[in-house]
C-alpha cells in the first residue's frame, strides 16, 4: 500500500481517541444493558458530547480517524485472504455483510461498493453516529439500496430465519476488545452466520508488547493515540479467541493477519506482529 | 450524441452509479421538459480534454476488466472525427511530433493502444548526439546500448496525431464512452443536495451544448490552460522561458548517417538556446529550435530556401556567424553556403543536410515550465500537461502524461478492489503521492 501519511493535525488526537473508544463503549454498553438489565446502562454524557463533535470529523481523511481510513482496505485484503483459502471459492456477486458497531460507515460503505456484494446490513447502537453514516452515504448514489444503516445493537436485530437471511461476512472491526464478556457477545454473533461464513474481526493483541506498542510507543511517542484510549486488560487475545471458537463449537479455519502502523509508511501487514499491535482474526462457521 | 454512445443505454444502468438514481433522474427530467432546469447525469468519472493524457485514461479505464464497469465521458472541445478518419498521406509529416520513451509505448501496448498506431510512421532511435556549440564539448550520451526498448532503442519520434489517432481507435472500439466532442466546458461548480443525493462535493460540469454532468471523479486532461485546475483552485506556478520552440518537418539529404537501420537524433545549444534535429522515418526529420520570440519570427518571415540554410547553419557555424546571419534581411543561403565551406567540422557528427522543409509545417509556440502545488483535490485529478509542462526537449512532456495516467488508473483500481470512492481525496492520495511530489524531487 503506497499511501501518503502526512501528519496528524494536533487537534484531531482527542477525536481518535473518542473514535476508537467510545463507539464501541456504546456497544458495551447497550450489551450490558440488555444481558444483565442492570443499572449500569446509562451512558456516560460526556461520551456522547464528544461523541458529536466526533461525528464531523469521522469522514474527514486528515482528521482523527485517518488510521482507520488508511487500514480499512486492509480489512478487505484480509476478507480476500479468507476467502482464498476456501476449497471452494465463494460466489463472485450477492454476498451478504453484516457489520456491528458501523460508526461513522468506513467498512460498511466500502463493503457496499464492492461488486461482489448484495447487500450490507450495518449497525450500531449510538444515533449520532448512525446520523453520521446515514448522512455521508447520500453522498454516494450508489450506495442506495445496496447499504442499510439500523439503529440497534445485535440482540435487537431479528435472528435470520434461514440461510438466505444470514450473513456471508459478519464483520467486528475494532469493536471486540470494548466488550467486557467476549463469549457471550460472540454466541449471539453466531445466529447470524451462513454456514460456510465468517466472523471477521480486528482488536489488539493483549499481550505485553501490545501493552508496549500501543500504551508507550503509540500514545506516548508517536502520539497518535492518545493516553487512555484502550483499557489493555480488555484486549481479546488471540489465542484466547482461538480456544473459544474451536472447543467444539462449531468453527474452523482460524486465520490471523498482524498489522502494525508505520508512520510515514501506513499500515503494513507483518507476519507475527498479531502478538504485537493491531491484528485482523477471522473464524469459518462449519458448513 | 455520438456512435460510442449507442451502446450506453444499457451500460448506465448497470454502472457505479446507483441504477434506481439514474432511472429517477431521467423521469424528473422528462417530467419537467427541455424549459426547467435538469438534472445533470451522473457519470463516474468525467474527463475533460481529448488530447493524448486524456485519451489514454478512457482506453486504460475500459481496457481493464475492474474498471470497465464506469460510467465515463469525455469532453472535448475539437471534434474526434478527423481522428477517426486519420489517412496521412506517406510522404508528409505533421510538425508535431513527441519522443515517446520505451516506457511510454510499453504502456500504450498494455491498454491496446500501440498496434493502432501506423508502425510505419514511428521511427526509434538508439543514438542522440548532444553537444555544446560554444565549446564544441560533446555532452551527449551515444547510448547505443542503453536504450531500454527494442533493439536499444531510446525513445520513438512519433506524430501527436499518429497517437491521438491510434487512442481514439482503441476507446472506440471498447465502446462504453460518452463522447461530448466540439463541446467546450463553459462552467464547472458543485452539485446540490437532491433527493437523489448529496451530490454537494459533486462537480457539475455545463458544456458549451448546454449538457451537464455530475462527476464522482473530473479529470483534467485539458491541457496547460486547464479550466479544471481553475476550477479547483489549484494554483500552478513556474515561468516563460522567454522562448518559442520553432517547428518544422524536415526533409533530409539522405535516411541518415547510419542508415536507415541505425538513426541518430542530434541536439546542440546554443547561446540562444538548444536546437534539435529529431529522424523520422526515410528522409524526415523533425526540427525543434528553441529560440528567442524575436528570432523565431525571423525564422518565421525567411523564405524557406533561407530557413533550410539556417536550419544547417544551426548545427554546423559558429554562434557569431549565427548571430551575424540572423540579422541579415535576406541573402542567408549563399551566405551561408559560403561560410560552411569555411568552417571545419566533422560532416558526420552533425545532422545530414536539410534540403527543404514541408510546406506549411514551419510554427513555433511559447515554451513555459509549470507545475501544479498539487495533482489532486475533492473529486479531481490533473494529469498531462494540465498538471505540469515542461520544455519539449526534455522530451518529457508527453511521457510525463503518459505516466500520469498510468498512476492514477493504478489508483483508481485499487480503489474499486477496496470498495473506496474513486473520488475522494483519500483515494487520489496515492496518485498524488506518486507523480506530484515524485515530479517536485526530480
Ligand atoms: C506546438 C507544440 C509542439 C510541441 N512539441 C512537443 C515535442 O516535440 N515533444 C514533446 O514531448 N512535447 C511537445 N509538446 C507538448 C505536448 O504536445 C504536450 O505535452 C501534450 O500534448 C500534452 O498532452 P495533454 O493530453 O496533457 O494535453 P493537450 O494535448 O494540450 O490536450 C488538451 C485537450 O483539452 C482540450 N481542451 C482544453 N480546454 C478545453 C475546454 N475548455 N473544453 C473542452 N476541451 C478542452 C483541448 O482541445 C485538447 O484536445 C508540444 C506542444 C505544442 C503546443
Amino acid at each position: 500500500m503506497a499511501m501518503a501519511t502526512p501528519p496528524l493535525r494536533p487537534t484531531s488526537l482527542r477525536n481518535l481517541n473518542l473514535l476508537l473508544r467510545t463507539a464501541p463503549r456504546f456497544v458495551q454498553n447497550q450489551f450490558r444493558a440488555q444481558s444483565t438489565t442492570s443499572s449500569k446502562s446509562s451512558v456516560n454524557p460526556t461520551e456522547v458530547s464528544h461523541f458529536n463533535a466526533l461525528a464531523s470529523t469521522w469522514w474527514d481523511p486528515q482528521g482523527s480517524s485517518r488510521l482507520l481510513h488508511l487500514m480499512n482496505p486492509l480489512r478487505h485484503d484480509f476478507i480476500r485472504s479468507c476467502h482464498a483459502a476456501q476449497a471452494r471459492p465463494p460466489p463472485t456477486s450477492g454476498l451478504r455483510y453484516l457489520d456491528i458497531g458501523c460508526g461513522g460507515g468506513i467498512f460498511a460503505e466500502s463493503a457496499a461498493r464492492l461488486s461482489s456484494t448484495g447487500l450490507v446490513t450495518a449497525i450500531d447502537p449510538s444515533p449520532e453516529v448512525l446520523a453520521v453514516a446515514k448522512m455521508h452515504a447520500r453522498r454516494d448514489p450508489r450506495l442506495s439500496g445496496k447499504l442499510t444503516y439500523l439503529n440497534t445493537s445485535i440482540e435487537g436485530l431479528s435472528k435470520p430465519k434461514s440461510a438466505e437471511e444470514q450473513y456471508d461476512i459478519l464483520s467486528l472491526f475494532e469493536v471486540i476488545e470494548h466488550i467486557t464478556h467476549p463469549a457471550e457477545f460472540l454466541d449471539v454473533c453466531k445466529d447470524f452466520v451462513k454456514p460456510g461464513g465468517w466472523i471477521v474481526m480486528s482488536t489488539i493483541a493483549r499481550t505485553w508488547m501490545s501493552w508496549f506498542t500501543t500504551k508507550l510507543v503509540a500514545e506516548d511517542i508517536v502520539g497518535i493515540v492518545p493516553r487512555g484510549t484502550h483499557d489493555w486488560e480488555q484486549y481479546v487475545n488471540e489465542q484466547e479467541l482461538r480456544a473459544y471458537f474451536l472447543e467444539g463449537r462449531g468453527w474452523n479455519s482460524p486465520r490471523v493477519m498482524g498489522v502494525i502502523y508505520v508512520p510515514g509508511l501506513g499500515w503494513k501487514e507483518v507476519s507475527g506482529s498479531e502478538n504485537v499491535g493491531n491484528y485482523f482474526f477471522a473464524i469459518r462457521k462449519d458448513e | 450524441m455520438k456512435p460510442l454512445a449507442s451502446s450506453l443505454r444499457a451500460r448506465q444502468l448497470s454502472g457505479y452509479t446507483c441504477s434506481s438514481c439514474t432511472r429517477q433522474l431521467r423521469r424528473q427530467r422528462r417530467n419537467y421538459g427541455t424549459s426547467s432546469p435538469r438534472s445533470p447525469e451522473v457519470f463516474d468519472v468525467v474527463c475533460v480534454g481529448g488530447g493524448p493524457a486524456g485519451l489514454s485514461l478512457l482506453a486504460a479505464l475500459r481496457a481493464n476488466p475492474i474498471t470497465s464497469f464506469l460510467k465515463i465521458a469525455l469532453i472535448e472541445s475539437q471534434s474526434l472525427t478527423p481522428l477517426r478518419s486519420y489517412a496521412p498521406s506517406p510522404t508528409a509529416y505533421s510538425n508535431r511530433c513527441s519522443s515517446l520513451t520505451p516506457n511510454s509505448v510499453r504502456f500504450l501496448k498494455d491498454i491496446g493502444a500501440w498496434e493502432h498506431v501506423r508502425a510505419e510512421r514511428v521511427q526509434g532511435y538508439g543514438r542522440m548526439r548532444i553537444w555544446d556549440g560554444v565549446s564544441g564539448a560533446s555532452i551527449g550520451f551515444e547510448s547505443e546500448s542503453s536504450g531500454d526498448g527494442e533493439e536499444g532503442v531510446v525513445a520513438y519520434m512519433n506524430e501527436n496525431l499518429n497517437l491521438t489517432s491510434a487512442l481514439v481507435k482503441r476507446v472506440d472500439g471498447l465502446g462504453g464512452v460518452e463522447v461530448l466532442d466540439e463541446q467546450k466546458v463553459q462552467d464547472i461548480k458543485l452539485g446540490e443536495d437532491t433527493e437523489e443525493g448529496d451530490f454537494s462535493s459533486w462537480p457539475v460540469v455545463r458544456t458549451s451544448e448546454g449538457k451537464e454532468v455530475a462527476a464522482r471523479l473530473l479529470v483534467g486532461a485539458d491541457g496547460a490552460n486547464s479550466p479544471v485546475r481553475t476550477f479547483s483552485g489549484i494554483e500552478s506556478r513556474g515561468w516563460d522561458y522567454g522562448r518559442v520552440g520553432v517547428v518544422a518537418t524536415l526533409k533530409m539529404e539522405g535516411s541518415g548517417w547510419g542508415g536507415e537501420g541505425a538513426k541518430i537524433a542530434y541536439q546542440r545549444f546554443l547561446p540562444t538556446g538548444p536546437v534539435a534535429c529529431l529522424p523520422l522515418p526515410g528522409d524526415f526529420s523533425t526540427l525543434v529550435w528553441s529560440t528567442t520570440p524575436e528570432l523565431a519570427n525571423r525564422l518565421k518571415g525567411m523564405s524557406q530556401g533561407n530557413f533550410v540554410s539556417m536550419v544547417n547553419a544551426a548545427f554546423r557555424l559558429s554562434p557569431v556567424d549565427l548571430s551575424y546571419l540572423h540579422d541579415l534581411k535576406g541573402g542567408q543561403a549563399d551566405e551561408v553556403a559560403w561560410r560552411v565551406q569555411h568552417t571545419p567540422f566533422e560532416p558526420e557528427q552533425v545532422p545530414m543536410k536539410v534540403t527543404s522543409v514541408q510546406e506549411g509545417t514551419i510554427a513555433s509556440f511559447p515554451l513555459k515550465l509549470r507545475h501544479a502545488d498539487t495533482y489532486i483535490g475533492e473529486r479531481i485529478a490533473l494529469v498531462g500537461d494540465a498538471a505540469h509542462t515542461t520544455h519539449p526537449l526534455a522530451g518529457q512532456g508527453l511521457n510525463q502524461g503518459q505516466g500520469d495516467v498510468e498512476s492514477l488508473a493504478r489508483s483508481i483500481t485499487y480503489s474499486i478492489e477496496h470498495g473506496m470512492d474513486i473520488g475522494t481525496r483519500m483515494s487520489l492520495e496515492s496518485y498524488n503521492s506518486e507523480r506530484c511530489t515524485s515530479y517536485g524531487a526530480a
